[in-house]
């Protein structure tokens, strides 16, 4: 038996391509026999990344790279600046201790060896690696591969814990993630639209003798739709990860943010597609994390006043109810966040303020953390 | 024999047997290595834990609802968004409905039912940005497997069903191991590399088995969808 955190989200977007294929078309699935919007779970989550990476600590967040030589040698050098003639040197040992296999890069000549498949580290793993290698510089002994493994296995940042790693070379480096995240598909039918545009040519529009033509025209598909998105987070597999019950409660607190509030990039310039979500319900659980994204396989119909939202809100709370009663699953927790006020929200658990949401979730779940980790 | 019987449903699934490099393909039905992967999960165990007592499972599944074969076109950059990594191509089943059933010692399958229900790792199916979107588990029924998954109501969803306007009843293919199948009644089968050996990511290893393939009548379509709560009332005690 676990814990798990389930983060259920109601979020409207405008007009939009956050996340498109090949051919640009924002990316679609089929749900309940109809097309929706969908966006990866892939694509929220290096948005979470991202959005880690402006709000945390250096030392919480990894790098994700493939460079991995250059960037140990730059801390080498770095923390012991005598040695940075050998810092490359140095970084390529301690990579070959750890059995990852290094070859050169094929576009730029004469750069510091890769490895042939991101690799992601964090910043004190880094930081320790650097001072593994300086010491057996200085020392003039061969580097201890067991310390090296050591420390790949030990102090994985926030991200690492949350998202995982695969290291391909060596297995034993993987770290599973303690978090799942869902596609996010749209509540109701949603099909692509075009915007057909035009662009004027200024110099040609000022001339006398021209046309008033366009310099260039095209077309960009879009989407806009009310989205259902779905993550849910195994407390027990992060305190593995993390080490310890503080830290993966930190990495909780941070996840919900990060998840709540992100957003992928894709052409955000041309829509400035900024939106909060609508609606965050949080379950603490210690049966299973249930997606309620079933509430949705019938797709919501739009109302003429109130739009997707309120029969998105009404759906998702009436599935929750249908779930609790049938199945005899009960959320030990539940709280809301809305910008509406309904019964549908009030019976999906407590309302509190996005202010206040991570604490109490955090709140919820430290007795269940803690007392594990006593118990164990 | 004991059957515990599963519903594999949700917007998007993925059970892939074949996928080299950067084609991650999906099959057309749940695999029997991913379902086995499922339970052993749900159990705690990890990849590089023994398996050797679920080996003996027997496996089949039903497609209630066949769904949908999408590709999403997948893009990797670095976070700092320096480097770009190799494009690739993810196929997944939209929209599917599957009655899988596993077969064997009821003790064992009654400890796997329990862990359905409170999974020590969380559960997805196929992929783990496909998680289900309600409890899985049907219950166990005492039956043989080919029993169990031709006498089980039909799954599909509710627009499913009112999609089939004939009066016949929907004709879902069933895949099934072969030894769940009498001798004499063997017919239409194919091999297929799925049966897990290892999920250990230093030696992962699968085995092949038969087939056999059965189209069998479900339905007729109704107008109330399941109902969660018989395959409770049906629970049975191990004898």
């Amino acid at each position: 038996m676990s814990t798990f955190v389930d983060i259920h989200v109601i979020q409207s977007v405008p007009p939009s391509c956050v996340n498109r294929d090949d051919s640009g078309s924002p990316k679609s699935a089929l749900y309940g026999g109809v097309r929706r919007l969908r966006v990866s779970s892939q694509s929220w989550k290096r948005a979470t990344r991202l959005y880690f990476n402006d709000r945390l600590d250096a030392s919480d967040v990894g790098v994700r790279t493939k460079r991995v030589v250059e960037t140990l040698a730059t801390r080498i050098a770095e923390q012991a600046p005598d040695l940075s003639g050998s810092a490359a040197g140095l970084a390529e040992e301690v990579f070959k201790a750890a059995k990852i296999k290094l070859s050169a890069p094929r576009s730029r000549k004469d750069a510091p060896l890769e490895s042939g498949y991101l690799l992601f580290l964090s910043t004190s793993q880094v930081s320790r690696l650097a001072g593994l290698a300086i010491a057996s510089s200085r020392e003039g002994k061969a580097l201890d591969a067991k310390a090296v493994k050591k420390v790949f296995k030990e102090t994985n940042s926030v991200d690492i814990a949350l998202f995982g790693r695969m290291v391909a070379d060596d297995t034993d480096l993987n770290v599973d993630a303690a978090c799942q995240v869902a596609h996010a598909i749209s509540t109701h039918a949603a099909d692509n639209e075009y915007d057909f545009f035009t662009a004027v040519d200024d110099e040609k529009n000022r001339s006398e003798e021209e046309d008033a033509g366009a310099g260039m025209m095209g077309t960009i598909e879009f989407s806009s739709a009310t989205m259902y998105r779905y993550a849910t987070v195994n407390m027990d597999m992060l305190v593995e990860n993390l080490g310890s019950g503080e830290a993966a409660l930190h990495a909780l607190e941070v996840f919900v943010q990060g998840f709540c509030l992100s957003m992928p990039t894709g052409k955000q310039n041309t829509f400035a597609n900024y939106t909060l979500p609508e609606a965050i319900v949080i379950s603490v659980r210690d049966d299973q994390p249930i997606s309620l994204v079933g509430a949705f396989e019938k797709p919501v119909h739009a109302n003429e006043d109130t739009g997707y939202l309120t029969a998105s809100l009404e759906a998702l709370s009436a599935h929750a109810r249908t779930i609790e009663d049938n199945y005899g699953l009960r959320p030990r927790a539940g709280l809301v966040v809305s910008l509406q006020n309904s019964d549908a929200v009030a019976a999906l658990g407590e309302r509190v303020s996005f202010a206040d949401l991570s604490g109490r979730v955090r709140d919820a779940v430290a007795p269940l953390v803690i007392s594990e980790e006593q118990g164990s | 024999m004991t059957v515990l019987l599963l519903r594999l449903a949700g917007p998007m699934q993925a059970w892939g047997v074949r996928s080299r490099f950067t084609e991650r393909r999906t099959e057309l039905a749940p695999s029997k290595s991913g379902v086995i992967g499922m339970l052993a999960a749900a159990a705690g165990r990890r990849r590089t834990d023994p398996i050797e007592d679920l080996l003996s499972l027997r496996f089949g599944v039903r497609k209630d609802q066949p769904g949908t074969v999408i590709r999403d076109f997948h893009t990797a950059r670095t976070l700092d968004g320096k480097a770009p990594m190799p494009l690739s191509s993810r196929y997944y089943l939209a929209d599917a409905v599957f009655l899988a059933g596993i077969e064997g010692d009821c003790e064992l399958l009654s400890g796997l039912d329990e862990a359905l229900r409170h999974p020590v790792f969380p559960l997805y199916l196929g992929r783990r940005s496909c998680p289900p979107p309600h409890p899985l588990s049907l219950g166990l029924r005492e039956a043989d497997l080919l029993d169990a998954l031709r006498s089980e109501p039909w799954q599909a969803s509710e627009w499913f069903r009112r999609r089939q306007r004939s009066e016949q009843p929907f004709m879902a293919e069933v895949l099934v191991d072969q030894e769940s199948v009498a001798v004499e009644e063997r017919g239409d089968s194919y091999g297929v590399r799925d049966v897990p050996v290892s999920y250990d990511p230093r030696r992962r290893d699968y085995g092949f088995r038969n087939v056999e393939r059965r189209m069998v009548p479900v339905g007729p379509a109704q107008g109330d969808p399941h109902d969660p709560m018989a395959a409770l009332k049906e629970a049975i005690p191990c004898s």
